[in-house]
């Protein structure tokens, strides 16, 4: 129990550090404009006082640790789709395939990008969905919304085939090729975030892509419990099919296991089945560990599969 | 009764936006696009905030893929965004006079009716703006600009610069000087 709190809260405290360096990387654009322009004396002179002028001198002074600052800052920069955070670059797999299947070719570092995601989730399954993704911070908030309000409203849970995000990853790179990536603003959902962020503290404008997360919320809210994470993300649908067989998942402990309960199933913003051993699609988010009544549950090595399961 | 409704749908660009021009060091429009993941790292890192990225407006294919509006805030070439770009969608460049010589993002088109200079009033702006003067640009009489369009790379500089209004200096950017090359082909 005490472990799945630690869980839950580590992963809230993470994606708010997600959340909050997006917003710094789009504070980094004001910065380097500032760089450049600074020299000038009489912007100097204006912008004395001022908390754009508080907030430069720190984050010269906070780069200048790591050495010249300007070329510090351009180490870093990018949406989570593609991001270098301090020269190392991240890419997200899904514009690995669109690239793949636009252009044919990988550029090397972008390539290179892919070492960090991808052994990610080969180690630790969709691990990537509770801890990482900006967007599904949000759609954690419009579940407890929904639990919140669940005595006074009816919240439908629908239930679909986890193959209707294989399909969206399909359309999707069929869209990229015919139009160009940049439809993906409006498909994956942490993209969307990313781009509303950027576009409303680098350029001070409204995204199109909020529109598509007005529409991903409103999925969520009414139609099922991270319903957008569980058939509409194709990003998280591909991270769980790599991860599938991670080492590190959910473990059960079968002679501890109550017959009756269902809770751990009730409970699961992914729909997984840890009570029936399930682990494919686990994001370790350890919402099951806080209800399981005998603490069955554990985080841990992936067992030998048994005989019975063939 | 529904045809018309999908045709007023911004899936394709309705009206062409030429005005805006692609960051230094892109390819050509139909490479570029190819490559291009809209990923925003080249506006994140532009210190002059010259680039901002496309929304709807332009179409589903130039969604989020980065513009340069030359009148409003013109590129100065210092080849930040070629180095950061993680798809090679912009070469990369040095912010040298090779580098600076080794972009193109289109053809500065003087309108001499509009220029001051040729009205006989001395001005000049453009070519003191110019990156490469003397190459791109030169003077003649009451500072009358020349561009040579051989060299010249349309960083756009000289039309943020000109003190008319309308500027009487426009880049033409790449994307157009390439369809008409390719009219030109097909009708020749």
């Amino acid at each position: 129990m005490k472990s799945g709190r630690l869980l839950l809260a580590l992963s809230i405290i993470s994606r708010v550090g997600v959340v909050t360096i997006l917003c710094a990387l789009a504070l980094l654009t004001h910065y380097h404009n500032l760089k450049s322009a600074y020299n000038h004396p009489r912007l100097v002179e204006l912008s004395s006082g001022k908390t754009a002028r508080f907030a430069y001198e720190y984050t010269d002074k906070f780069l200048s640790l790591f050495g010249e600052p300007e070329v510090e800052a351009r180490k870093s920069g990018g949406m989570t789709w593609s991001i270098r955070l301090a020269g190392v670059p991240f890419t997200d797999p899904v514009a690995a395939l669109s690239v793949l299947a636009k252009n044919h070719r990988w550029e090397l570092g972008f390539a290179l990008g892919l070492i960090i995601p991808l052994s990610l989730a080969f180690i630790f399954g969709r691990v990537f969905c509770s801890y990482i993704c900006p967007a599904s911070l949000l759609f954690f908030t419009i579940s407890r919304i929904r639990k919140l309000l669940s005595p006074i409203f009816y919240f439908p849970d629908l239930k679909m085939n986890r193959g209707f995000s294989w399909g969206i990853l399909a359309g999707g790179l069929v869209m990229a090729v015919y139009f160009s990536h940049g439809i993906w603003i409006f498909i994956l959902p942490y993209f969307a975030v990313g781009q509303t962020i950027y576009a409303g503290i680098a350029s001070g404008t409204l995204s199109v892509a909020l529109g598509s997360l007005i529409l991903f919320s409103a999925l969520d809210l009414f139609l099922g419990k991270q319903f957008t994470c569980r058939y509409v993300c194709p990003t998280g649908r591909l991270l769980g099919f790599i991860g599938r067989k991670s080492p590190i998942t959910i473990q059960r402990d079968a002679s501890t296991c109550l017959d009756s309960c269902q809770s751990c199933i009730d409970v699961c913003p992914m729909k997984v089945q840890p009570k029936y051993d399930e682990s494919i699609d686990c994001s370790i988010c350890g919402e099951c560990l806080t209800v399981c009544p005998p603490q069955c549950l554990s985080i841990g090595l992936r067992k030998k599969p048994t005989s019975t399961q063939t | 009764m529904v045809l018309p409704l999908i045709e007023k749908l911004p899936l394709v660009a309705q009206v062409k936006l030429r005005r805006f021009l692609r960051p230094p060091g892109a390819q050509k429009e139909a490479l570029f696009l190819q490559n291009c993941i809209a990923c925003g790292q080249c506006a994140n890192v532009c210190p002059n905030q010259c680039i901002d990225l496309y929304g709807i407006e332009a179409g589903l294919e130039n969604l989020g893929t980065p513009r340069i509006t030359a009148r409003a805030q013109a590129c100065i070439l210092c080849m930040a965004c070629t180095q950061v770009c993680p798809t090679d969608a912009l070469e990369k460049l040095e912010p040298t006079k090779e580098g600076k010589r080794a972009v193109q993002m289109g053809i500065a088109v003087l309108s001499e009716d509009l220029c001051y200079s040729f009205a006989g009033r001395t001005c000049g702006v453009c070519y003191r703006a110019c990156p490469l003067p003397g190459e791109a640009m030169t003077i003649g009489l009451f500072e009358q600009p020349h561009v040579h369009a051989e060299h010249c790379i349309g960083c756009g500089l000289c039309e943020q610069a000109c003190i008319k209004m309308p500027q009487a200096i426009r880049i033409i950017p790449r994307l157009e000087l390439e369809e008409t090359e390719a009219t030109k082909a097909e009708s020749s």
